[in-house]
């Protein structure tokens, strides 16, 4: 099976130092050309050796391509190391990579129309191929050294995406947020990679994840909880979730490509590809399990609320992130990844359409100012619809065959170990959902349906303020017949995300509509990627159950939103303490505040004033300056600058020496 | 013919050397420090070629030439410098030369 996946890495790697060089010199067109072209080769790299791989017999679809030894040391005796950097290839990466490179492609499509006017159009571009090159060395490193450097480095596109806007001192406050909370997650991988090396000798996924039978369980568990703690910070899991709300201060295509289609996704990723340690350590999964589904309940009660129709689904990626994780605790890796892949498709949409209608609504992006949008935006309209529907698990779309599968392996795994806490999560997931439909609905309605509700003031009236200069104002409302539909380079991307919605959903399993044998992406993963983990397969009968259960949930969701908001959405003041409270965000971020960076900085501030800092800390350094210019003020006296001053100290020098040696004899 | 003796030699050395040290600490003109300092030099060679004959042994000698070329080489990079001083400054005192004090 060909590799290609150096290639795939090189083409946005190179379109990102073309662009870093020269965007600023070059015409929109090119650095258009340069962004999409770089992007497009990548997938058409992917899709051929996708292509290739389905050609090659299972046995043959693992492919460790080394490309030079990057670092040996301690070839001796003892435990020595050797990193090379190299690709590894299997269905895993594989789906990884057309995900990450086909959503990239047709996101890098969008933007040309989502950042036409934006002033940083090049600089765009450039991030943009970075972070899919970051991306790609991320899925395709054959080593944990170098999935931390691709790990860093998506962290490090997210925080020049998210600060974007630099003008902006929120988008930059929240930059600075993703980046530290992805700091203690690169550093509990770093942990882990010590651990790992400690224990196996070796960083080659090929090495560790071969037979880690030997070391013993406490090891894995703790190797496994740190890569765990890496998985929550980069995928948003609670405690560490609170930057990807923050991150909506990106511009909507940094979203939509990298909080919610690919970079989140990396933890998800990494759980599955070290699913032979996880596989090891009960405890480690069902923390996971259990992270999971808390993640996925509370950030779905806090989209329920929320105003900002970009937090809604950032709020809402998060709750996903939260299945995928649940699915995985269980052991069903294949259906966390089957949701990822149906997920990137609706959350692609689902943002590219927010962004539409932001777009169109020039900036606007509290649904309070929507409503009516319907009948002015009818590609939008109908796509969003479609990316409302998947996520909500209706059927047949995606989101109903991903949700379904997780939700059927976690019944399955329920009633097999009979363990009460499976059929909590179980519970937990079908609450989910029904959550999920309402404010997904709830969002729905509230950008498309009733009447429009922003108060435009006139648009003659220029605003100079900062937002303007980002290239991104509000203005106070867009006259309702000045709202347009976007540009079809922004349309098509959203027309062919909604067709992938509607039937990504049958890359899944089928056997619920007793199609046994159709499952072309769980077989694909199973039968390489995941092939000790053990097969869960439900009785039809438990399947049909989840199923059932699920799509009433999400039908009762779908209905309570039909009734509150079908006629348009309308806000009321609400003061019920627990409105208040979902409102915002359960004050997580008010409650950080108050517990860490007010002591930290109160402490600093009692500090920075005491006479330790003033007086012994400033004061010493200060006084051994002042001794050292004081001394050399009086040595220097004796660099007279006389010649003959000189000759005699040589001479009394000499005649010292002659008279000691004299005397001495 | 009776022979003079070592310690006059020794002795004579001593005293042009302390006359080629006065010289170069109490003058001023870098021309006079040179020959002062060639004084000192050569009241060395002296020493070395009498302790040379004494001894009866040719290292004092060889000394001798060695001490001579540096001392050549040394006059010439001495002039040169004499030289484009005096043609920036249009005085070579060498006390006025003291832009490195301290």
């Amino acid at each position: 099976m060909a590799n290609l996946s150096l290639w795939v890495l090189l083409f946005p790697l190179l379109g990102f130092i073309i662009l870093g060089l020269s965007g600023r010199f070059i015409q929109r067109s090119a650095v258009l050309a340069v962004a999409c072209g770089a992007c497009g080769l990548a997938f058409l790299c992917a899709v051929i050796n996708f292509f290739s791989m389905l050609g090659t017999p299972v046995s043959g679809r693992v492919s460790d391509q080394v490309v030079f030894n990057w670092l040996t040391s301690g070839t001796g005796n003892g435990p020595s190391l050797t990193i090379g950097f190299g690709q590894y290839l299997d269905p895993l990466s594989m789906t990884m990579l057309l995900v990450v490179t086909g959503v990239g492609l047709l996101i890098h499509i969008y933007s040309a129309g989502y950042m036409e006017e934006d002033p940083g159009f090049w600089r765009f571009f450039a991030y943009l191929n970075f972070f899919i090159f970051a991306m790609v060395l991320l899925v395709s490193a054959d080593n944990f050294l170098f999935l931390l450097v691709g790990w860093a480095l998506v962290g490090l596109a997210s925080f020049l995406l998210i600060g974007f806007w630099y003008q902006r001192r929120s988008a930059v406050a929240a930059a600075r947020k993703a980046f530290v909370i992805n700091v203690i997650g690169d550093f509990g991988l770093m942990l882990a990679i010590f651990l790992i090396f400690v224990n196996f000798q070796s960083l080659n996924f090929s090495d560790v994840l071969k037979n880690p039978i030997s070391i013993n369980t406490g090891t894995i568990t703790a190797i496994c909880l740190l890569l765990f703690v890496a998985c929550a910070a980069k995928s948003a899991q609670l405690p560490l979730y609170m930057w990807l709300p923050d991150a909506m201060e990106g511009p909507t295509p940094v979203s939509a490509l990298i909080h919610a289609a690919t970079m989140v996704t990396a933890g998800v990723y990494l759980v599955a590809r070290t699913h032979v340690l996880f596989d090891l350590a009960p405890v480690a999964l069902n923390i996971v399990a259990a992270i999971g589904g808390a993640t996925a309940l509370f950030a779905a009660s806090i989209a329920l609320f929320q105003l900002d129709i970009k937090r809604v689904l950032a709020y809402s990626t998060i709750s996903q992130l939260g299945y995928m994780f649940m699915a995985e605790g269980v052991q069903g890796y294949s259906a966390g990844i089957f949701h990822l892949v149906t997920h990137a498709f609706f959350k692609a949409l689902l943002f590219l359409g927010a962004g539409a209608v932001i777009h169109a609504l020039d900036g606007e992006q509290d649904m309070r100012k929507m409503g009516g949008l319907w009948s002015r935006m009818r590609i939008t309209a109908w796509t969003f619809l479609i990316a409302t529907l998947a996520i909500s698990g209706i059927p047949p779309l995606a989101g109903f065959w991903s949700k379904d599968d997780i939700l059927g392996t976690l019944l399955a795994q329920a009633t097999k170990t009979g363990n009460p806490g499976l059929y909590v999560l179980w519970g937990i997931g079908l609450l989910t959902a029904g959550l999920t439909a309402f404010y997904m609905f709830r969002l729905f309605f509230a950008i498309f349906s009733g009447r429009y509700r922003a108060q435009p003031i006139a648009v003659e009236q220029e605003d100079e303020d900062e937002e303007a200069v980002a290239g991104h104002h509000h203005a106070g409302g867009v006259y309702y017949y000045y709202i347009r539909e976007v540009p079809p380079v922004m349309s098509i991307p959203l027309i062919i995300l909604a067709a992938l919605s509607v039937i990504g959903g049958f890359l899944g399993s089928l056997s619920l509509i007793g199609l046994a044998k159709w499952a072309p992406l769980p077989n694909f993963l199973n039968a390489v990627s995941f092939q000790g983990a053990p097969i869960l397969e439900a009785s039809t009968a438990i399947m049909w159950m989840s199923t059932g259960l699920s799509v009433l949930v999400a039908l009762l969701g779908f209905a309570v939103a039909w009734v509150l908001y079908r006629k348009g959405f309308s806000y009321k003041e609400n003061r019920s303490p627990l409105y208040r409270l979902i409102l915002n965000k359960y004050y997580v971020d008010e409650a950080l505040s108050f517990v860490l960076i007010k002591p930290i900085q109160g402490l600093g501030r009692v500090v920075g004033n005491s006479f330790l800092e003033g007086g012994v800390l400033d004061g010493g350094s200060r006084g051994i300056a002042r001794l050292f210019r004081g001394v050399s003020k009086g040595i220097r006296k004796v660099q007279t600058g006389y010649t003959r001053n000189y000759a005699l100290g040589i001479l009394l020098g000499v005649v010292l020496i002659v008279v000691y040696y004299a005397v001495r004899g | 013919m009776a022979s003079v003796p070592l310690s006059a030699y020794l002795i004579m050395s001593a005293i042009l050397f302390t006359i080629g040290a006065t010289g170069v600490l109490i003058r001023r003109n870098p021309l006079i420090i040179f020959m002062s300092i060639e004084l000192m030099l050569n009241a060395v060679n002296l020493s070395f070629v009498a302790l040379s004959h004494f001894l009866d042994s040719a290292d004092g000698q060889m000394f001798v030439f060695i001490v001579l070329t540096v001392a050549a080489a040394e006059v010439v990079v001495g002039l040169a410098l004499i030289v484009s001083i005096f043609r920036s400054r249009r005085n070579i005192d060498v006390d006025e030369m003291n832009i490195l004090r301290g």
